[in-house]
């Protein structure tokens, strides 16, 4: 250990700027016409932007520190906190590259802001810095209680940013959001206080390598199941996430779609898998059929959307499904598949609720019907569109194929109903998105409120063309990303086996 | 071979062109045009060269040769001259390469791709010139172009199915070129979905191979069939020879070869439109014409056939497989025959033909002739190309007029037009005289195809025979619909009434407007008539100048062992002693299709307008292509629709109402009947704490008891 703590500068520097900007905001406060408030907005976004930005920077010096060759925990710091608790942080090949998405797409997100949000800026930005500390915190966090005080703390600001700055069915779907991830947690919350006390230490490393009882295993496996299920999401308990991205703004369901969602994923592959490999196995079977399930059911849902933001919400719930498909297929190829294919899904679907932002800023619209023949106006927009379609059908060249191939080979290793189910999705996905793409883009303008739309500005271009880039980028060369999960992912593998 | 150079600019060159289609504002529409056709017209040179080169080299070449005949496998397997450019996927024992595989069949892809892409860069020119997108649609076309090759080039399954899904993009984007119009967005998506459902299946033969070979490269997959290898499974199944494997597949203990035989092949259906997946193609041709003489005609749609092909190793090697590639090969060459004599858009009557020409070649690999498979493919692409490019014509002519009743006469407008399309016609149909080298390219190739499956029938391989005759029925079938359509289109008076009321005339027949002469059928320009001359010399002396080496005596040093066959077979070979009048069959039911095509649409011109008039219930049949669109229409999408709104309203109703909105209404109506209790009558709270104290008291006085 020793040197500077970087990981803990990561974690903290958006939660220290988020101090900060209330702070001046308090000094200043007081006598606001309206023209000083937006001023004041501005000022407070582009601090964000600074903010965000500079702890991306952060977490790219700390994957340059990374040796991708080693692949157990680095950059380790711990300091005593309670008890036996202690702020334990360090990444891995799994965590890394979940920390450096977050750090990616959070200034993405505020420039996303740029435009849309009016009210309260101030507020907004500060709600956004939070919750980036806490996301980070969730990936490094090594000790599970730590882990477990992130993973709720992540709630509140994405509960704020919903509730305050939503559509008009704000407060349905913020409790909504809310009341389903926290009735999952309070299980988990049961969980990590068994564990404490079975294991006598919070350490995620020392509960790596305890070994509980095969029947204890499948209580604690469930109840982190009713968390991770609930963040995922899976089938049946997905209901909540239509709702909250048709409702959050365009820069929470990006954060929503892009990182909140990996928690889940990324849970199964820190505690579940590793921790509880026997209830793992034993519930194999069901993992796979939840999944199979997801990815046919939420498709042909998603195909019979009328609204938007509702239909790739419905799409991320069958992406997803492709990471419980690879994570329980247990080979290295499935988990592997199953990283890749969060952090893909992270660029793409993040991407996606940009695009549909875009149109939405302009006509405060999210109905398809409203649209057509965009094409005609906006060529630039139809392009990257264009991109991003054929991205999420998982089209080779894209970094969409890439992890749906990995996973379900590596299913159709456990289980060819698996696999075979799961391609399916392939087929459904090219329905609902080509139609998609062929009401709001292609045709000719119906719509005449839609003849003075304009493309994109360059506000817009900064957000949407860097994750056009990265998905062409890990389409074509996805090993990029594989060497850095490569030792994490067999190191769980191996945990798994030697229990 | 070329030097590793040219390769690289042949098959990575077109790519990079196709990226200037999105700079075009800033570097002008002819920019990208010379740009892209000039690429690819260099590329096609090269590739032409390289195939010219390599026949050259082999007359006499000592290739080793076991006593079957066959190519020994050192220098088999060798063969392939491999350059790797990057790993691309490198998780555990999946690896795949980005490559760039040359051998004898990638070479025969390589020169057919670039052959006709270049034609067709080119006669775009003229066809697309009045078109304000025409920079988008050059770019679209390198883009496939770009595809295709690395379809062909591929040394590895995901490299291949990288192309697979590329070209399905280019066709998907062309299609729906004219973005604006409804019938050719609903075309599109048509084919990408269509297509999507042979994807599935070539996606889990993909998975399976992985599985049981543990690759997804073809040298080691490949060579361990070849060499009947012990294998061992990821999982759940025992070491095994390759070729009798067996693995539980969706709970059924089947032989790994056939699952990924047919697998794959359903992968070929749908890109060649076969059989139940074929109903994308007739639609495709809402795309502008050079799209459909490239992509739908002479090289997307044949990637299925080169696929089997390719695995040839499988086919030889499976029962089943290799018995449904070739009945679903011979019953689409025979279906789309009798759908291509009722169609009067003279595109679709093309491109009917094309999805029964593809059946020739399925069922030709299927038996196990694998050679005369790729011939065909070879010749075809050449006369395809130039009925396709040669129907632009016609159709630019007419300014965008596809309906053949409208057409008539058109010989003496349009002769060099005409004299192409006649060219086509005769190769096509395989004219030629039986015995001799007299003949045009179809002669060679598909006569091949024919003896190979009557020998094969001899020889008892599985739907030899009914491949034979239902060549031979379809044979006779297109004879007669490629005869109606120059009949139709060329011949007889000029039908009236095409200037008005034509429900074709769109927005391009605007800028015709100011031509004095705007409805006179009118010649091509010279950008359209080179490639239609080029396409005719391929079609006349394609077959004739390849055919010792495509199928002939120097077959097997041609292949160099890329078509592999098992010891057992020798359809190849066989085809030389079939009887005479299985030669002559060919020709005779060819002269059969002119004679009745001539009775019927030259002599007696009002013969087809009666017959449609009529409706007798053959001709509906055909004419509505089966009905397979409205059976699908009900079956598949409806139900998948309905599904989709069963499960839209469970996740409101079922999963909500039981889930978050039970709870909630629960709580409401807890809350609400708690209330009611706060009456703020002062006896009734008395009575409550009276009465808890009663029950705590007591329940305090039995537990010390207890403990006593």
């Amino acid at each position: 250990m020793g040197g500077f703590p970087i990981i803990s500068a990561v974690v903290l520097l958006p939660l220290l700027g988020a101090l900060i900007i209330m702070a001046v905001r308090t000094a200043t406060s007081g006598s606001f016409t309206k023209e000083e408030a937006g001023r004041e907005g501005r000022a407070a976004l582009l601090a964000g932007m600074i903010i965000s930005s500079a702890t991306f920077v952060a977490s790219v010096v700390a994957f340059l520190t990374f040796d991708i060759g080693t692949a157990g925990y680095q950059l380790v710091e711990q300091y005593s906190w309670y008890g036996a608790i202690s702020y334990k942080v360090g990444v891995d090949g799994l965590s890394l590259p979940l920390i450096l998405l977050t750090t990616f797409l959070t200034p993405i997100c505020l420039l996303a802001s740029w435009n849309s949000i009016h009210t309260r800026v101030t507020e907004y930005v500060v709600a956004f810095l939070v919750l980036e500390t806490f996301m980070i915190g969730v990936f490094a966090a090594l000790d599970i209680v730590l882990f477990y005080v992130f993973f709720e703390a992540g709630l509140i600001p994405m509960f704020l940013i919903i509730g305050i700055w939503g559509g008009k069915e704000k407060i349905y779907a913020a409790f909504k959001f809310f009341l389903y991830t926290l009735l999952g947690s309070l299980f988990m919350l049961v969980a990590v206080v068994y564990m404490f006390q079975a294991a006598g230490s919070s350490d995620i490393e020392i509960l790596e390598t305890y070994a509980f009882s095969p029947q204890a295993q499948t209580w604690l496996w469930l109840a982190f199941l009713a968390s991770f299920a609930v963040k995922l999401p899976m089938w049946p308990v997905h209901t909540w996430l239509p709702d909250a991205h048709v409702q959050a703004p365009t820069a929470g369901s990006v954060i929503l779609a892009s990182v909140l969602l990996k928690m889940g994923g990324y849970g199964f592959l820190r505690f579940s898998v590793p921790m509880f490999p026997d209830a793992s196995q034993l519930f194999q079977p069901v993992m796979f059929a939840l999944a199979v399930i997801a990815i046919v059911y939420t498709s042909l849902v998603a195909w019979r959307q009328t609204d938007m933001k509702k239909l790739i919400a419905y799409s991320s719930v069958a992406h997803m499904g492709f990471v419980t498909l690879g994570i329980f297929s247990f080979n290295e190829t499935g988990v592997q598949g199953a990283m890749f294919q969060m952090i893909s899904h992270g660029l793409i679907s993040g991407a996606l609720f940009l695009i549909v932002g875009v149109v939405y800023d302009r006509m405060h619209t999210r109905e398809i019907a409203a649209y057509g023949g965009l094409v005609n106006r906006m060529p630039v927009y139809a392009a990257l569109f264009m991109l991003f379609t054929m991205a999420n059908v998982g089209l080779p060249g894209t970094s969409g194929f890439v992890g749906e191939i990995l996973t379900m080979v590596g299913g159709f290793q456990a289980s060819t109903w698996a696999a075979a189910g799961a391609a399916l999705g392939v087929i459904f996905s090219a329905i609902y998105m080509l139609t998609l793409y062929r009401r709001v883009v292609f045709g000719e303008i119906t719509n005449p409120a839609l003849n003075g739309i304009r493309d994109l500005n360059v506000i817009e271009l900064v957000c949407i063309v860097p994750l056009a880039l990265l998905t062409l980028l890990f389409g074509v060369a996805p090993n990029l990303i594989f060497n850095v999960t490569e030792g994490a992912a067999n190191r769980i593998l191996s945990l798994m086996v030697g229990g | 071979m070329l030097p590793d150079i040219f390769l690289y600019f042949i098959v990575l060159a077109p790519g990079l062109v196709a990226l200037t289609g999105l700079v075009h504002k800033q570097i002008g529409d002819s920019a990208v045009m010379f740009l892209t056709t000039g690429v690819v017209l260099a590329a096609g040179a090269l590739s032409l060269f390289q195939l010219f080169a390599y026949v050259s080299g082999i007359g006499g070449a000592d290739v080793p040769v076991d006593e079957a005949g066959h190519a020994v496998e050192a220098a088999a397997a060798h063969g392939a001259h491999v350059l790797t450019l990057m790993s691309w996927i490198d998780v555990g024992a999946f690896q795949a390469n980005w490559a760039i595989r040359v051998d004898a069949l990638s070479m025969v892809m390589m020169a057919v791709i670039t052959g006709v892409s270049g034609l067709v860069h080119l006669y775009s020119w003229g066809y697309m010139s009045d078109d304000p997108h025409r920079a988008r649609f050059f770019a679209y076309l390198s883009l496939f172009t770009f595809a295709m090759l690395m379809l062909v080039v591929a040394d590895n399954f995901i490299q291949l199915f990288f192309g697979w899904e590329g070209v399905g993009l280019a066709s998907y984007l062309l299609i729906g070129f004219w973005y604006t119009k409804k019938a050719p967005n609903d075309a599109s998506i048509k084919a990408f979905v269509t297509n999507r459902v042979g994807d599935f299946g070539l996606a889990i033969g993909i998975m399976a191979v992985f599985f049981v070979f543990g690759s997804v490269e073809f040298e080691p997959v490949l060579s361990a069939i070849r060499n009947n290898t012990v294998i061992t499974p990821l999982a759940f199944a025992d070491p095994a020879p390759a070729q009798e494997a067996v693995i539980v597949f969706l709970g059924q203990r089947v032989y790994a070869l056939e699952v990924i035989g047919i697998l794959l092949f359903i992968g070929a259906m749908g890109k060649s439109a076969q059989f139940f997946l074929h109903v994308w193609l007739p639609d495709a041709m809402e795309g502008p014409t050079p799209v459909s003489a490239l992509i739908h005609a002479a090289t997307m749609v044949t990637a299925g056939v080169y696929l089997v092909c390719l695995m040839s190793p499988i086919y030889e090697h499976t029962l089943y497989a290799a018995g449904m590639v070739t009945i679903i090969g011979a019953v689409t060459a025979l279906y789309a025959a009798t759908v291509g004599m009722a169609q009067n858009d003279i595109k679709r009557v093309i491109a009917y033909s094309t999805c029964s020409q593809l059946g020739y070649m399925f069922f030709a690999a299927g038996i196990g002739a694998y050679e005369a498979a790729m011939f065909h493919l070879f010749t075809h692409a050449f006369f395809k190309a130039l009925l396709f490019l040669g129907a632009g014509s016609v159709i630019r002519g007419m300014h965008h007029e596809q309906d053949m009743r409208k057409m008539g006469g058109l010989a003496k407008f349009m002769p060099v037009t005409y004299a192409a399309m006649l060219i086509g016609t005769i190769a096509i149909i395989g004219l030629g005289v039986p015995q001799t080298l007299i003949g045009f390219s179809g002669f060679f190739s598909k006569d091949a195809i024919l003896e190979s499956a009557f020998a094969a029938g001899e020889h008892h391989v599985m739907f030899g025979q009914v491949a034979f005759w239902f060549g031979i029925v379809a044979a006779l079938l297109t004879s007669f619909y490629s005869w109606r359509l120059i009949y139709m289109t060329f011949h007889g008076p000029m039908a009236s009434g095409h200037e008005d009321g034509d429900a074709h005339h769109d927005a391009h027949d605007a800028d015709h407007a100011h031509d004095a002469h705007a409805h006179d059928p009118h010649e091509s320009p010279a950008t359209m008539l080179v490639p239609l001359a080029l396409l005719s010399l391929g079609a006349m002396f394609a077959g004739f100048y390849f055919h010792e080496w495509f199928v002939g005596n120097e077959e097997t040093a041609f292949w160099g062992g890329t078509l592999y066959s098992a010891a057992d077979n020798h359809v190849l070979h066989d085809r030389h002693n079939v009887p005479q009048w299985v030669l002559w069959a060919p020709l005779v039911v060819t002269l059969a299709g002119f004679v009745i095509a001539t009775m019927t649409y030259y002599f007696n011109r009002g013969f087809g307008k009666r017959i449609a008039d009529s409706g007798g219930p053959l001709y509906q049949l055909f004419s509505n292509k089966w009905y397979f669109d409205e059976l699908y229409n009900a079956t598949l999408v409806k139900g998948s629709a309905m599904l989709g709104n069963a499960f839209s309203k469970a996740d409101k109703k079922i999963i909500d109402g039981l889930g978050p909105d039970g709870v909630t209404s629960l709580t409401r109506w807890g809350a609400r009947r708690l209330s009611a209790m706060h009456t703020g009558y002062l006896y009734h709270y008395a009575f409550v704490i009276i009465g808890a104290a009663l029950v705590f008291g007591a329940v305090m006085w039995l537990n010390a008891g207890g403990a006593n």
